[in-house]
């Protein structure tokens, strides 16, 4: 029933890591949160 | 509706069936039926799944939204990237290397059959509710809106679906969210600056902005915290993390996109691109309610956006005192606006003050009218708890914009739709084949059996869907409910993938007796308090796990399970 290929868990395209990758969209949602954040603030 | 707004409706949604049928070619075994042969890329996915989840009503809301509410709304999505990044390091590689076709046929690789049951079960009861309303809620709208006969739009969208999704199973589904996603970016780009264009001359970008702020509607950021309040920026983190969690990690009809993908590297990307993706996404659509909000400040909006309830008490003699304070509140507000705007020009901080106060005090008399008049409605035998929030955005398109525009706009309503209920409908085939059919009714036979089964589960689940649609209407308020009964189940079938990854030595009968408890719990919650839906995740996981891991460390069978044993399960490491 399966005509599936082996899953290789490669690394990714960039930053070399995973671990990193994830760091950066953490980094990314701290900086999107405190862009809005200081938006709100702009036009309140 | 126009000839040119026709031929973009009629060109968009022909070019998106036959493409997604061009795709599916030979979509003819199981695993390529219902998972594509593991062969997508990740941007196919991605947007998939950006697309299944963005509804009609999520469109259509969010800009309503914004327009009575503000922006808060986004923070909503705050805890979506905490778990993609969650659901990548543990899920993802989980799902893969078990070779599973849905997420529930890992629980019995990890626990056993029963909890496996449940989980199926509890997925195609919840699931199964939504799937109508997907296509009723925006059928509904664009039925008001164009004037069209509500079982029209329904079937439309309906037989839209069935027939691609029938025939070209999940790759003609990816394939069509891929090309649905791209309309509805075009659309909405094209609303937003067509928003802009219509503001009057003398009113810049700048001066749109600044007076949505000064009306209350950039309001992006919330800190104060509130159990009853559900869009605040600790709700968001929290509540909003442990929903997505949920609905990414053991939904179906989330877990079947990235099922697809043609390794472990591609499903994580495909999921990473929402959690990028995803929060300026909501802002630009909440952004574009605000613009609209903007726009009426200065050409006066109906007292209701829906027409047709507005027709229907406008003879009741209560109606012409509430319209003559609306019109007068109306214009008291345009004269507080275009003040504001001219203080603001020339820098005076004071005035600028003078006219917001002057302003608010205006909004509060049509806030006043409005809701006078939507208690009109409901008392002249209107829905209970009557709100024309979802007929903003629409009510503007169709009379505002452009010929062409208005059609792609359309486009993008039944492109959601379309996307978010095929992924739906899929998915619930595939549970329905994969985890009841397969399982428990006529286990080993043929792969083309098994695909002609899935065929079949497509198009009842499809049907099912537009003939509940069809029946939306009479269950009245309670179709609101159904919105809320989704949000009963999610929290005890995370609590049970918690239990799967992270704890090897609870068994199957700690977890189900866990999600029974679970789901006592949030349906406590839910009858008996009033706290936000979105906390009902975060209570039934906790009540899972906790009773999981008290029956099996205090219980009398304290001993591990064998689920550490079974041949290719693998474990967290």
């Amino acid at each position: 029933m399966s005509d599936r290929p082996q899953d290789p868990d490669e690394p990714p395209p960039f930053l070399g890591t995973w671990r990193r990758v994830y760091t950066a969209i953490l980094i990314y949602l701290c900086l999107i949160i405190g862009g809005f954040y200081l938006f709100t603030r702009a036009y309140r | 509706m126009r000839l040119l707004d026709w031929i973009v409706l009629v060109t968009s949604l022909v070019s998106i069936i036959a493409y997604g049928l061009y795709r599916s070619r030979g979509s003819n075994t199981v695993d390529r039926y219902l998972l594509a042969g593991r062969s997508m890329p990740w941007y196919a996915m991605a947007l998939s799944i950006m697309a299944t989840q963005a509804s009609a009503i999520t469109f259509i809301s969010t800009t309503g939204q914004s327009y009575v509410d503000g922006m808060r709304f986004v923070q909503f999505y705050f805890g979506l990237p905490i778990a993609m990044i969650i659901i990548c390091a543990t899920a993802v590689p989980l799902f893969h290397r078990a070779k599973v076709y849905t997420a529930y046929e890992y629980l019995e690789k990890r626990f056993d059959g029963k909890t496996r049951a449940l989980a199926s079960l509890i997925f195609l009861c919840q699931r199964g509710l939504s799937a109508g309303l997907t296509i009723y809620a925006p059928a509904l709208v664009l039925s008001v809106i164009l004037g069209w006969p509500e079982h029209l739009t329904t079937f439309l969208m309906g037989a839209t679906v069935i027939t691609y999704t029938v025939l070209g199973g999940i790759k003609a589904v990816t394939w069509s969210d891929v090309q649905q996603m791209c309309i509805i970016f075009l659309g909405l780009v094209v609303s937003l600056i067509t928003v802009i264009v219509l503001l009057p001359k003398t009113v810049t970008f700048g001066d749109a902005v600044f007076l949505a702020g000064a009306a209350g509607r950039l309001n992006a950021v919330t800190t104060t915290f509130n159990w009853n309040d559900r869009f605040n920026i600790w709700s968001g983190l929290f509540g909003g993390t442990f929903l997505f969690l949920s609905y990414f990690g053991c939904d179906q009809s989330q877990v079947q996109r990235y099922l697809t993908g043609r390794s472990i590297s591609q499903s994580r990307l495909g999921l990473l691109f929402n959690a990028v993706a995803k929060i300026p996404m909501q802002f630009f659509i909440l952004f574009i309610g605000a613009m609209v909000f903007v726009f009426y400040l200065f050409i006066q909006p109906p007292l209701l956006f829906q027409h047709a309830e507005l027709a229907r008490i406008q003879p009741h003699a209560e109606f012409q005192p509430l319209a003559d304070n609306y019109n007068q509140g109306f214009e008291r507000r345009r004269q507080a606006t275009l003040a504001l705007v001219e203080a603001h020009h020339q820098g005076d901080r004071a005035a600028e003050q003078r006219q917001t106060a002057q302003y608010h005090a205006a909004q509060q008399e049509i806030d006043q009218a409005r809701t006078q008049a939507a208690r009109l409605v409901e008392r002249s035998g209107g829905e209970k708890g009557f709100s024309d929030t979802n007929y903003i955005f629409l009510s503007f398109v169709t009379k505002y914009l452009p010929a062409g525009i208005v059609g792609l706009v359309i486009a993008v309503i039944f492109a959601a739709t379309m996307s978010a209920s095929s992924g739906e409908i899929n998915s619930l085939a595939t549970v329905t084949i994969v985890d009841i059919y397969r399982r428990h009714v006529q286990r080993g036979r043929s792969d083309h059996h098994y695909v002609l089964a899935s065929r079949w589960a497509t198009l009842f689940w499809g049907v099912y869907a537009v003939v509940f649609a069809g029946w939306g209407k009479r269950l009245g308020p309670l179709i609101v409910a159904v919105n809320v009964v989704g949000s009963l189940f999610y929290g005890s079938l995370l609590g049970c993938f918690v239990l799967a990854f992270g704890f090897r030595k609870v068994g199957g009968t700690a977890t189900f007796v866990g999600m029974l408890a679970g789901e006592a719990a949030i349906f406590s919650a839910f009858l008996f308090t009033n706290i936000s839906w979105l906390w009902y995740n975060v209570l039934g996981c906790a009540v899972v796990v906790g009773t999981a891991l008290a029956i099996t460390y205090l219980g009398p069978a304290n001993a591990a399970p064998a689920a550490a044993a079974i041949e290719g399960t693998p474990q967290p490491g």
